[in-house]
């Protein structure tokens, strides 16, 4: 549960670069997490953008299941 | 010893080096096969096909409790044109794949975003949107938890208040739909006749005018 109840309907207030820019990163995030690399230095807006937004935080759940599903077949 | 730590991290940087080899190797494959013609492109892109759908279908198995009992049946269908637009989408991209990530990441990522979007839109197509002016005063039971916990606080009396003066009706009606009635922001997309970057930006800006009209009541610019 978040410190701040705001946060959980209007958001982390950290610099967020929209749906789109995000997109871009999916890729290169979840190669990032599957390296085991720190996501929250190496992507810090892409990490707040899925803090607040359910699309992406699940688009990015999904991807990364998906993949980590490939990698143990 | 030392010596012995810098041997091991040394393997490991040998070990990442030569993991990252061979997933250039492997990217380049993909590549080498999309950009040919005739057989090997065909044979390229049945393996594409194949790997979106299963992008596709692990999705969807994924999800499968949230889904609707009804409609299930229509679930491998969605998967199939999921993977078919991921398909044309990533081959008419291809030129713009700067290998920063694994192709196959790339190429996932479509498959993945074409899938969400019909399952999000699949489990809401019998829903209406309509905004819920009850949900101020159904708070005690069935309310968002994240507003359930501003419950009885001077804060959520600034927001009712910020959400009714502060935002235009537009504004009003994405910020209620998707953060009080959780309506997913791509099926709102579809509703509005607009696209989910378009969606969550109102969103955004609507939360920040949100947040400056509570910080203005409670005194509070540094919170903004």
């Amino acid at each position: 549960m978040s410190r701040d109840p705001l946060e959980g309907l209007l958001g982390h207030t950290g610099r967020d670069p929209g749906c789109e820019a995000a997109f871009e990163e999916f890729d290169r995030y979840c190669d990032a997490a599957l390296r085991g690399e720190d996501l929250e230095r190496g992507f810090p807006e892409f990490m707040n953008h899925v803090r607040n937004c359910a699309a992406c935080r699940e688009d990015a759940e999904g991807l990364l299941a998906a993949l980590r599903g490939m990698m143990e077949e | 010893m030392p010596g012995a730590g810098l041997a091991v991290e040394s393997r490991g940087r040998h070990y990442r080096r030569m993991a990252l080899k061979q997933e250039d190797r492997d990217s380049a494959e993909w590549l080498r096969g999309l950009n040919a013609e005739g057989p090997a492109r065909e044979g390229a892109v049945t393996r594409l096909h194949s790997l979106l759908l299963r992008v596709a279908r692990s999705e969807a198995a994924r999800r499968s409790a949230g889904l609707p009992e009804r409609g299930r049946e229509e679930v491998d269908d969605l998967c199939h044109q999921a993977a078919s637009d991921a398909a044309m989408v990533i081959l008419r991209k291809l030129p713009e794949f700067r290998g920063d990530s694994r192709f196959t990441t790339w190429a996932c990522k479509f498959a993945l975003f074409e899938i969400s979007t019909r399952l999000r839109r699949h489990a809401w197509r019998h829903r209406r949107i309509d905004p819920d002016e009850q949900v101020w005063e159904r708070l005690a039971d069935s309310a968002p938890p994240a507003l359930t916990r501003l419950e009885q606080t001077e804060t959520l009396h600034c927001l009712q208040r910020a959400i009714r003066d502060d935002l235009t009706d537009r504004q009003r009606l994405i910020f209620q739909a998707a953060v009080l009635d959780e309506v997913p922001i791509d099926v709102l997309a579809e509703r509005l006749d607009s696209t989910r970057g378009a969606i969550y930006k109102i969103l955004y800006d609507s939360r920040g005018r949100l947040r400056k009209a509570i910080a203005r009541s409670e005194g509070q610019e540094e919170r903004v």
